[in-house]
Formats: structure tokens, sequence, C-alpha cells
């Protein structure tokens, strides 16, 4: 990594090395001017005092004009190389970074957080992009003072010795300044940072000030540590005003001293009065010798920002194939002995799971198990240490990228919304979408009433969107829904929805024509049992797939739900979860069923299960697809409501249809559900 | 045409007002003023001492054989640069008591504003008012101070160096104030276009910034939806602008190597080609020495830093003061409308107060005044009633409510139920004042929700939001917050004790010990506000979803804890099941829709409700009847409260909607949207 770091400040020296020359010459010469100045002033000087002709006295004044003119032009040519270099290899590299990044992928890229991202893209990177101007300007910089002080001895030697002298207290007061400055600056941070704490823990609060009306009284509690941080302020100016006392006698001493020197030489008669006038300015021109070692600093730093620039472009990004999938496949996936390591833990061991092309798998399993994990490796989102993960049996790797993309579509529990306004965040993907399908799919969604209430609507932008954690989700649902695609992948996606909500967006999803495979991580049973399978995942495996019902006979899988705090009195969450379908006239149907067995009635809004005692049962050809799972041990059959996309009530007898735990049962409540 | 002359005009007022606020600021502290008047006296003294010294130095000293005098000529500059040095740190001093105020006056700007912005909008974006109060307050009292700095230096320098000219032979002073004068000129003819430059760069900065945390923050999104080339593209152009505007900075920061070379080193060329006719005409060689030294080590270094400390400095404050003080956030989710007060409806406010408020005798519709002349009854005043109230959030938006009605007396206990972004969080914020309402009124003890001169809403009504507020500082103190320093321990403790935060106020170590927040749970804190608002002296008490971090039990011992609250309404906004079923009365909002009645009874009529409630929904059953004013099932079955004519006039004819059947159309005059009888009113 420190040899890549070490690479980058290389390369970007090397890329701005053209202009870099061009400054760091127009630099020397610059100082070669500003060397060649207080001579030729000199000379005027005395060649006018000692009424020299006319003519001579003109000529040394136009080579000071000259040299003045010289100056300037050469300080404003590097002035401009500096600015322009600086610009162009920034941009250059944030082009570079940008373009990592975005190939690494989110898997690569968590090592780096967010700020910290932002951080390495804005301040490092014009610290490093100054890079080749600090270099030029850096190669440049001692010419100047360590020509004066040539300057010095070639006049005499003891103006040189007199200005040596006086060296060392120069860099005593250099050294004393910085330390002086950072002394207090922690006391005052931490009175600052105190302050902010009490603002935003105020903020936080901000409804109940509002209703309370004391926000007179919260900025008197949170400016209280105020004066005390004026009296830090304070301290501080004292110590930065020694500080500038000193430089204010240090510079202007030492070129008195040279020239006090000169002046016993120019009574001695061994300098004339120009040479001491030329004094004055060599004496002031070799006191710079700070400003060069100034120029080093920012050099330092430029290699350091390069180097934190480095760290990122060192992590390498997963390679792509060029290979298709297969036209119209189903959309099977399939995870083949894979391991992944997270943060030093195997999370994934070997883990086999075969997710059947159109039917919906529950991810479910304690936290920790690698659900989000194993649910980021079915799109290529993370990058398994080992094993295959393949789509319609194409292993991910060897596919296109954009292929990849457009087969799998996700939803998140904290989805970011990115496109600009909320129809460009729903619409958001390689090219916008169409606003028809942007609306279609937040209807479905169940986006499009609070959208509504907006004062822009669609338009408005995304981070002026006053949304709540499910509002926030729903867009992202809406999100996953316009993309397409034959795998849909929802990450905890309903989690802040209230029930009901979730419920009518999961009919609508389960429901959704033109089926495609669905995985789906699950905290909530409601999910669980409305999905065709539940994949549970535990100690880096799939400990069982099968519907949720059967696994709800092992007490193991039942204590996972535990912590799913069923409502006190009443009603509980699972015969919400459990019943939802129930037929018309039969309004208490489910609850009772629900409560009275503990365990959920295994029918959904949209699918109907049943276990088998290992035959797949099918019955595509009613509309509803059943599936055999890949352990073979279970098998189900889905009764997807193809007709009716939303609203959809199963029949009655669908839930004894299940319980029959026959495929036939199975297939008779589906068609039954279609009717 | 006329857009950019009101631009500028609009442009221009903001600046005299902050050159006014300038000066005010400068002229409340004269003493600072006079103290680095007095020190710049002794820095410009060390200047004019420095060429005047030199020149005698020449004459008198070294030229004239007389190594002592000249000796004791430069032991004189030594002394000024000596003083100078004190008048530098004095200079410093002063400077910082004005930057030290300066500080403080806008940390305590960004505190107020931000706490306002918060209160207003009911919500508050932390970083960015941590960044201003550390980050940009730091920049603004930095640029100011060099900003100060670097213009007094100069000013002090000058008048040294034109003094000390003057001094030698006042013939030099022409000839070195005209180039400086042209080199002023030019720099201060620059200085408009370098400041849009600055800040035309730093917005390039920002907005990159802003588009790469996008980015960095949504990699996951970006990948998964397959956008990587579109967002390497869209951050592409903020790069590409932001490098425009960096070589748009630099070809003007050539101004700055322009400005002092025609400033500084073009009275130096003056001084040389004149230096014949200077030398004929009485100068000294001295004196055009120590003018040549003035000029090149003075005056040249002054307005170097002149120009890179007004070129820099002096933009970023202009940014970054725009930035604290010229943009209050924007009052977004507030119903435009006339100040508080102005918008109640006009005739039912006084009326209303002393009609005994009851149940709606009659549809409104029928011609009677709505709200008005529809009470009858005698039952105590209502502690809450909301009169045809619409709200909406403005622009295009759909309205959260519309017409509804609602009668809750004292002592009443209601739940109000229904799916996220149904509007309950809405109608809280209404009851409790913190929002208007576009049409209608709400009453509170017969007083406007918003308050009225000497009744602040607070006295009426408490609130507590989902986001419970506790803040560092002792127990004692978070829960004494709403009920005053005065009340004794005995009775903030049995407050804890009602709602269930007993145990947790004793391992805080009692009400002595210290609340930090960051070290309670969300739970633990909704406890300690619970408390708090137990204490409150208000009558009608507003959870909104209050106990959501609570479990179950929880939840239920703080809800009947308020219930039984001497005296106390409560309203609950449910975050569970089990709070509409401990509450007499049920709201149920429903996209438009709104229902009211028992638990029992909407359960038995509404799908929806039974939804709600985790329990499989009721087959579309016939529209759900309203309960007719007259037969206020409550009244029947002995409640000693309810809740009256949910919905108001509508609610007969169209099944409970409350959302009239007519359009929205734009936010017109107060009170034009069905006030009480929402349709067939007029």
């Amino acid at each position: 990594m420190g040899r890549s770091a070490d690479g980058l400040w290389l390369r970007t020296a090397r890329h701005g090395a053209a202009r870099a020359a061009v400054l760091c010459l127009a630099s020397l010469a610059g100082s070669v001017a500003a060397l060649l100045f207080p001579l030729a002033l000199g000379r005027t000087l005395d060649a006018l005092l000692s009424g020299a002709p006319a003519a001579e006295t003109r000529a040394w004044s136009l080579r000071c004009a000259g040299l003045a003119g010289a100056q300037t032009l050469l300080s404003a040519a590097a002035s401009l190389l500096a600015g322009t270099t600086g610009a162009r290899a920034t941009a250059w590299l944030r082009r570079g970074l940008l373009r990592h990044l975005l190939a690494l992928g989110p898997d690569a890229a968590a090592r780096f957080p967010g700020g910290d991202l932002i951080t390495r893209a804005t301040g490092n990177a014009v610290h490093a992009g100054a890079l080749p101007a600090a270099l030029g300007e850096a190669l440049a910089a001692p010419a100047a003072p360590l020509g004066a002080t040539v300057a010095l001895a070639l006049l005499d030697w003891r103006l040189a010795a007199a200005f040596l002298a006086g060296l060392p207290a120069l860099a005593w007061l250099l050294r004393s300044f910085t330390r002086s400055v950072t002394g207090n600056v922690a006391a005052y941070q931490e009175l600052q940072a105190g302050l902010a704490a009490r603002l935003v823990e105020a903020l936080g609060g901000a409804r109940t000030i509002a209703a309370a009306g004391t926000s007179r009284r919260e900025r008197d509690r949170v400016l209280a540590p105020l004066p005390a941080l004026a009296a830090q302020g304070r301290r501080m100016w004292r110590i930065n005003a020694r500080a500038a006392g000193q430089a204010a006698v240090l510079s202007p001493g030492l070129q008195l001293a040279v020239l006090a020197a000169g002046g016993l030489l120019l009574a001695e008669g061994s300098l004339s009065v120009g040479e001491w006038v030329a004094t004055t300015r060599y004496a002031a021109l070799a006191a710079g010798i700070g400003t060069a070692f100034g120029r080093l600093n920012l050099l330092l730093r430029a290699r350091a920002a390069a180097a934190r620039l480095g760290e990122v472009l060192a992590e390498p990004p997963p390679a792509w194939g060029a290979a298709r999938l297969p036209q119209a496949g189903p959309g099977r996936l399939e995870f083949r002995q894979v391991t992944a390591r997270r943060g030093g833990r195997e999370v994934l061991r070997g883990l086999d799971l075969v997710v059947p092309g159109g039917a919906t798998v529950a991810l479910v399993g304690r936290s920790g198990a690698g659900k989000s994990l194993l649910a980021a490796l079915a799109g290529r989102l993370a990058e398994p240490d080992a094993g295959l993960v393949l789509l319609d049996g194409v292993p991910l790797h060897a596919l296109e990228r954009a292929e990849v993309r457009r087969a799998v579509g996700y939803a998140f529990a904290r989805p970011a919304l990115l496109g600009g306004t909320l129809e460009g965040a729903i619409g958001y993907g390689p090219r916008p979408l169409p606003p028809g399908r942007v609306r279609a799919a937040a209807r479905a969604a169940g986006a499009d009433a609070f959208v509504g209430r907006l004062p822009e609507g669609y338009a408005t932008r995304c981070a002026e969107a006053p949304l709540s954690g499910g509002e926030r989700q729903r867009l992202g649902l809406a999100r996953a829904f316009a993309h397409g695609g034959r795998l849909l992948v929802l990450d905890d996606a309903t989690s802040s929805l209230d029930s009901a909500t979730e419920r009518r967006i999961t009919r609508a999803l389960l429901g959704e024509a033109g089926a495609r495979t669905r995985l789906i991580v699950a905290h909530r049973q409601a999910l669980a049992a409305g999905a065709d399978l539940v994949a549970w995942l535990d100690g880096g495996r799939v400990r069982a797939l099968a519907p949720h019902r059967t696994l709800w006979a092992d007490a193991a899988y039942r204590a996972l739900w535990a912590a799913d705090a069923a409502p006190q009195d009443g009603a509980s969450d699972e015969a919400s979860a459990g019943a939802p379908g129930a037929s018309s006239g039969a309004s208490s149907g489910g609850a009772p069923a629900a409560s009275s067995g503990g365990a959920p009635a295994a029918s959904s809004g949209a699918a109907a299960h049943a276990a088998s005692s290992g035959a797949a049962a099918h019955a595509a050809s009613s509309g509803a697809a059943a599936h055999a799972a890949s352990s073979g041990a279970a098998a189900h059959a889905a009764a997807h409501d193809l007709a009716n996309g939303t609203a959809h009530e199963t029949a009655n007898g669908t839930a004894e249809g299940a319980a029959d735990g026959t495929a036939g049962g199975a297939r008779r409540a589906g068609k039954r559900g279609l009717r | 045409m006329s857009r950019a002359a009101r631009g500028t005009r609009r442009r221009a007022a903001p600046r005299r007002g902050t050159a006014r606020a300038w000066l005010c600021f400068l002229g409340d502290r004269p003493r600072t003023l006079l103290a680095l008047g007095c020190w710049s006296l002794l820095q410009g003294g060390q200047t004019f001492l420095l060429g005047s010294c030199l020149a005698r130095a020449l004459d008198e000293g070294f030229l004239a054989g007389r190594t002592g005098a000249g000796l004791g000529w430069l032991g004189l500059a030594a002394a000024g640069v000596a003083a100078g040095a004190l008048g530098t740190a004095g200079v410093q001093r002063a400077v910082g008591a004005l930057a030290e105020p300066l500080r403080d006056a806008l940390v305590r700007e960004v505190v107020r504003r931000a706490l306002d912005g918060a209160v207003r909008e009911g919500r508050a974006d932390g970083t960015a008012a941590v960044s201003r109060l550390t980050h940009q307050v730091e920049i603004a009292r930095d640029s100011f101070a060099g900003l100060v700095l670097v213009a007094q230096g100069f000013l002090v320098t000058l008048a040294g160096a034109l003094g000390g000219l003057a001094w030698l032979a006042p013939v030099l002073l022409p000839l070195v104030a005209a180039p400086l004068l042209l080199g002023l000129g030019l720099l201060l003819w620059s200085l408009g276009p370098l400041a849009r430059h600055q800040r035309a760069l730093l917005a390039a900065d920002e907005s990159l910034a802003g588009a790469w945390g996008e980015v960095a923050a949504g990699l996951r999104d970006i990948a998964a939806c397959g956008a990587e080339e579109r967002a390497a593209a869209e951050v592409g152009r903020h790069v590409e602008r932001e490098r425009r505007a960096a070589v748009a900075l630099a070809r003007w920061g050539v101004i700055r190597t322009l400005a002092p070379a025609v400033g500084g080193r073009g009275p130096l060329l003056a001084l040389l080609f004149l230096g014949p006719w200077l030398l004929a005409h009485g100068v000294s060689p001295g004196e055009l020495v120590g003018a040549l030294t003035l000029v090149t080590q003075a005056l040249l270094p002054a307005l170097q830093s002149l120009v890179n400390g007004l070129g820099g400095a002096g933009a970023r404050l202009t940014v970054v003061l725009t930035r604290l003080l010229d943009s209050p956030a924007p009052p977004r989710h507030r119903p435009p409308g006339p100040p508080p007060r102005g918008r109640a409806a006009p005739g039912p406010a006084a009326g209303g107060r002393e009609a005994a408020p009851a149940r709606r005798a009659e549809p409104p519709g029928g011609g009677a005044a709505p709200a008005t002349g529809a009470r009858a009854g005698a039952r105590g005043r209502g502690a809450l009633e909301l009169r045809g109230v619409g709200f909406g959030y403005g622009g295009r938006a759909a309205p959260v409510l519309r017409g509804l009605d609602l009668v809750v007396p004292e002592g009443g206990h209601l739940a109000v139920v229904g799916p996220s972004g149904a509007g309950k969080s809405t109608l809280a914020a209404l009851v409790a004042g913190l929002l208007r309402p576009d049409a209608g009124e709400v009453l509170l003890g017969g007083v406007p929700a918003t308050g009225q001169p000497g009744a602040p809403p607070a006295a009426r009504r408490v609130v507590i939001p989902q986001e419970a507020y506790v803040f560092s500082g002792s127990v004692a103190a978070n829960l004494g917050y709403l009920c005053g320093p005065g009340t004794p321990g005995a009775a903030l403790l049995a407050a804890a004790e009602a709602v269930g935060a007993a145990e947790l106020v004793a391992r805080l170590g009692g009400l002595a010990g210290r609340v930090e927040p960051a070290a309670l749970s969300a739970g633990e804190r909704q406890l300690l506000a619970l408390a708090r608002a137990y204490l409150s002296p208000a009558p009608l008490a507003l959870l909104d979803e209050a106990t959501c971090h609570l479990d179950p039990a929880a939840e239920a011992r703080a809800e009947r804890a308020f219930a039984a609250r001497p005296g106390g309404t409560l309203l609950v906004v449910a975050h569970r099941p089990g709070s509409a079923r401990r509450a007499a009365r049920v709201l149920m909002l429903d996209g438009g829709r709104a229902l009211h009645g028992r638990h029992a009874d909407l359960l038995a009529r509404s799908a929806g409700y039974r939804e709600l409630m985790g329990l499989p929904p009721v087959p579309p059953a016939p529209p759900v009847e309203a309960p007719r004013p007259g037969s206020d099932p409550a009244a029947g079955a002995g409640y000693a409260y309810g809740v009256d004519a949910v919905a108001g006039a509508g609610l007969a004819d169209d099944g409970g909607q409350v959302v009239a059947h007519r359009s929205l159309g734009e936010p017109q005059g107060p009170g034009d949207l069905g006030h009480g009888g929402a349709v067939g009113g007029e």
C-alpha cells in the first residue's frame, strides 16, 4: 500500500511534469532577476551620486526597469502556472479516484467511510494536486535566499558573517512560533465541541422545545460555555501577540545588523553607497530562507495527501467478464460452496442454496447470521472469498457488469436516494425512466400518496423532502419495482413500514405480474410466511429451506421470532402475519386459527404452501407455480394471483388446503383462490 | 429586464444593511479602536524611523566620516523596530478584542437561528449546525482578523512611509504617491471580479463535495441500480466545473502580481529615473536612499500582503457570513398565511367559547352557521375542539386533512390511529398549535391552539413527541423542565413513579443524578420525557408516539397514568394497537378518510381498522355508517366522555370521508376551504 501511495505521488508529479518544469524555470528566472535587481539598483545609485554622465545613469536605470519588469512578468507567469497546474492535477486525481471508487463497488469501498471519502476527494485531492507546482516551486525556492547570502559574501565576507550570526535566532523564532500557537488550541476546541454538543442535543428535541415554548431558555443553556470559550480565545490572541512581536523584532533587526556592518565598511571606503543599499535588499532576501522551508512543508503535505488517495486506489476492483445471460431465463439463483469473511470473521461457510426461478425465498436468521451479506452476494454487490454465485447457470463474475445490474434489482432498509428529485430517485438507473413507469412503480410501492402530498410532488428535491424512514423505504421499493430484472432482492426493505402498509406492498410485490425471482431478507414473520420458502441461515450455512409453517414445528426456529414482539392484549402480530387472507364472510376466521395453535395459518395474501412428502408439485397450468426446493425435502406450491395485482383475497380454503399437507390440497387451494 | 433590476436592488439592500451592521459593531467598541490606533502609531513610527534614520545615518554618519553617528542613527532605527514590535503585539491583541466579540456574536446568532429554525420546522440538521458553529464561524473569525490586520498593516505602513518621505523631502511624495495610487486603483478594480471568482470556486467546491458525498453514501445503491457510468458522468461534471473555476481564479490571480508591481516598483523606477533631477534640486544622497529603502522594504511588502489578504480572506469572509446570516432555513411545511391570530375564522371564535360544546344537533349543511349555532347540549366545555379543520403542505400538495370536526371533552381519552402518512402527526401538530390550519380552527379550552396574548399554548397542552428530549444536566432539571424550578422533589419523584420511571431515576442517582443523553436508551429517554410531561400543569396531554420505544407493558402503564392525571385530557397518537384498545374513543385516519368510534365498534365496522389492529380485514362491507350525531354510542354506553361528530357534515353523506368532493384549489384567503360544513355548507 505504501508502495502504491508512493506510486501515486510519482504519477501525479509526472502528470504535471512539463508544467512544473516550466514553473520551476520561471521561478528560477524570477529569482535571478530578483538577485540582479539590487545590484543594478546599487549601480544606478552610484552612477547618480558620482555624477556620472547622464547616458550611463539612464542605461542603469533602464536595466533596473527591465529587471523589475522581468520580475513582475515572471512571477505573474509562475502564479498562473501554479494555479492552472494545480487545478489540472486536482481534476485528474479526482476523476481517477471517482472511476476507481465506482469500479470498486460498495463492498470494497465500505472500508472507507463516506465522510472520509469526501475529505479525500475535496481537501486531500487539492493538496495532492498542488504537488507538481509545489515541487517546481520548492526546487526554485532556495535560489533567492541562498543567492542573496552568496551576494552578501561577494560584496564583503563580513556582511555574510553578520547575517549568518543572526540566523540561529531566526530559526529559534520559527520553532517557538509554531509551538506556542498549537498550545491552547486543544482547550479551545474542547469548549467549542461542548457548545456544539449542547446545540445538537437541543436540536434533537426541537419538537419538545417548540411545544413548550422554551427556545429562549434553550438558547441560554446552549450558550453557557461561550464566556469560557471567549476567555480561551483571548488567551490565544495574547500568545499570538507575543509571537508576532518577536517576529517583528527579528527580521528587521537582522537586516539592521547587516546594515550596521555595511555602514562600517562604507565609512572604511570598501563599500559604495549603492552597494550598501543593495546590502539592505540582499539581507531581506536572505531572511526569506524561512519561507523557502515553508515550501518544503507544502511539499510534505502534498505527499501525505497523495498517500491518502493512494490508499483508495490500492484496493483492487473486481474483474468482470463478457458473458451474457440466457434470454428469458427464469432467474434461478444458486450459491455453491460460498464462503465470505467480513471483519475477520467467517460469516458464510461453504453455503449452498438454490433459489428456484420465479420463487419467493425469505432469508431469516439471527442478526449477524449473514443475511444481508448473502443478499449482497446475489447481485455481486459483494464478493465471496470462495465459491460461486450463479444466475441462470452463469457465474456472476463471468458476466458483464451491466448485464448483472440489469438482471438484479435491489431494495434496502435505508436506501440512498440519488437522482436529484423524487421522480429521478425512483427512476434512478443507467438512464432515467419515463414518468409513467415511475408513477406506476410508486403506486405499487405505496409511495404515490405521500409524494402527492408534498408541495412539489414528484419534482421535490430528495434533499429537501421531509421523509420518514418508512417513506424512504417505499421510494426505495418503488425504485426496485421500476428497475425490473429477473431477480429482485429486498434487504429488510419494509422494516420501517407499519404492518398495514407493509401488507399492501407485499401483496403488490408478490402478486406482481411477470413473476420474477425474489430473495427477501425478513425480520418479520409476515414476510417469511408470505414467501414460498424460507432459507434459515445459521452458523454460516443454510440450516433449513422449507415453508414457514413447516419450520414452525422447530422450537429453535420459533425462538428466532421471539423478539418479534407480539402486541400484548388480544390479537397478535402472528395472526396478522399468518392469516391476512381471510375471505369474505369469514372475517374472524383467521384470527382464532392463529391464536389457538400459536402457529400461523399457512396462507398469505398471494401464496399458498403445501409441504409434501417429496415430490415436486406443479400447478403452473392453473397459474399457480410450484417449485422444487433444492433440498428436495419440501415442495410447495405458490399460487400467484396474476389477475389481480393489488387487493387479493385468497379463498378460505387455502388455509385448509395447505393444512392438508398435500400438493393436491395446495393446488386445489390455488385454483380456488383464483376463482 | 425588470427582473434583473429587482435582483440588483434585492442584492444591494442587504449589502447596505451589512455595512451598517459592521459600523455598529465597530462603533460599539470605541476603546478597542482607540487601542488599535495607538498601537498602530507605534508601528507606523517604526516605518517612519527606518527611512529617516537610514538617510541620516548616511548623510550625517557614514558618508560624513562619522561612523559613530551613523551607528547611532541605525541604533535609533533599531529602537524604532523594538517599539514597532511592541506595537505589533498590541495590534494583535486589539484585533483579538475585535475578533472575539465577532465570534461571540456569530455563535449567538447561529445558535439562535438553528434553534428557531428547528422549532419552526420541527426538525433540524444537526451536522450542518455543527459545521456552522465550529468550522464556518472560525473561518469568519480568522478571515475577519486577517482582513483587519492586513488593512491596518497597509494603512500604517503607508502613513509611516508617506510621512517619512514628506519629512525627508516633500518633493519625493508625489513621485511615490502617483504610481502607488495607480497600483491601488488596479487592485480596487480587480477586487470585484477576484471576489466573484473566489466565490464561484467556493461554490463549485461545495457542490462538488455535495455530489461526491451523495456518491460516497450511495455506492451500494449506485451499483444496485447499475448507474456507475451515470454517477461518474454526473460527478465528473462537477469536477470539471471546479477545475474551470480554479483556472479562472488563477488567471485573475495574475492581478495579485501586477498591482504590487505597479504600486511598489513604479515609485522605485520613478525615483531612479528622476534621480539626477532630484539630486540637483536639493535632495541629499541619504534622502534618496532613505526613500528607496522605504519603498522596497516597507511599501512593496505591505502592498503584497494587502493584495493577498483582500483577494482571499475578503471573499471567504463574505461567503461565510452570507451563509451564516443571510440564508435562514426556508420555512418549509408551514402553510402560507397571515400571522398568528389573523387566521382564525371570524365568526365562531367568541360565541364558540361561550357555548357549551357538545354534539352537533344537526348536520350543519342545513344552513345554520357551521360549528357555532350547531351546539346544543351541555356537557362541560370541550378540552379540545376541531371545527372544519383542513390542512395541506402547500403548493401542489394534496391536503392531508380536510373538513375535520372533533370534540374531546375534559377528561377524555382519544387515540388516533392510521397507517403511516395518514396525517396523525399533522393532526397532533395542529392540536399542539405548532401548525396553523388552512381552514377551520383548532380550539383548546375555547382558545385557538396557536395561542392568544396572555394565553401561551404551553399552558394549555403538553406535547410529548416521539423523539424524547433530555439534556445533559441533573435529573431534577430534566424532570422539572416544564413546571418551574420551585417544584418539590417529592412531586418530581411521584411523577416518575406514576409513569414508571422511578427505577430509572433511582439508577441515575436520584434527583441529583446526572443525565447523559447519549448514555440513555431511546426508551429511557422517553420515560424521562413522560415523567416531565406528567408534571406539566397543562390540562391536555398529547402523546405523539411518545411511547414507541417502551415495551408494551411500560407503554400501558404510562398511558394509564396520563389518562388518570387529575383533570387531564389525553390524546394519544397510537403506535401499537394496545393504545387504541385502552382509549375511550378512537379516531382513525386513512388516506383522507376519518372514522371514529369505540374500539369495539370500529373493529366490527371497518376492514381498514381491523387491518391496522393486526387482524384480518373485514371484507368490503357496506359503507361504514358514521355515527349520527344523535346516536353517539359513547353516550349510550355510559361513558363520561366521548368524541363527537368526527368528519362533520360530510360524514353522513359520504361515508366518513373527510376529504370533501371538490378540488382543493389554490390556497386562497383564510377560511375559504369548507370551514365546518365541508360539503354543502354553502
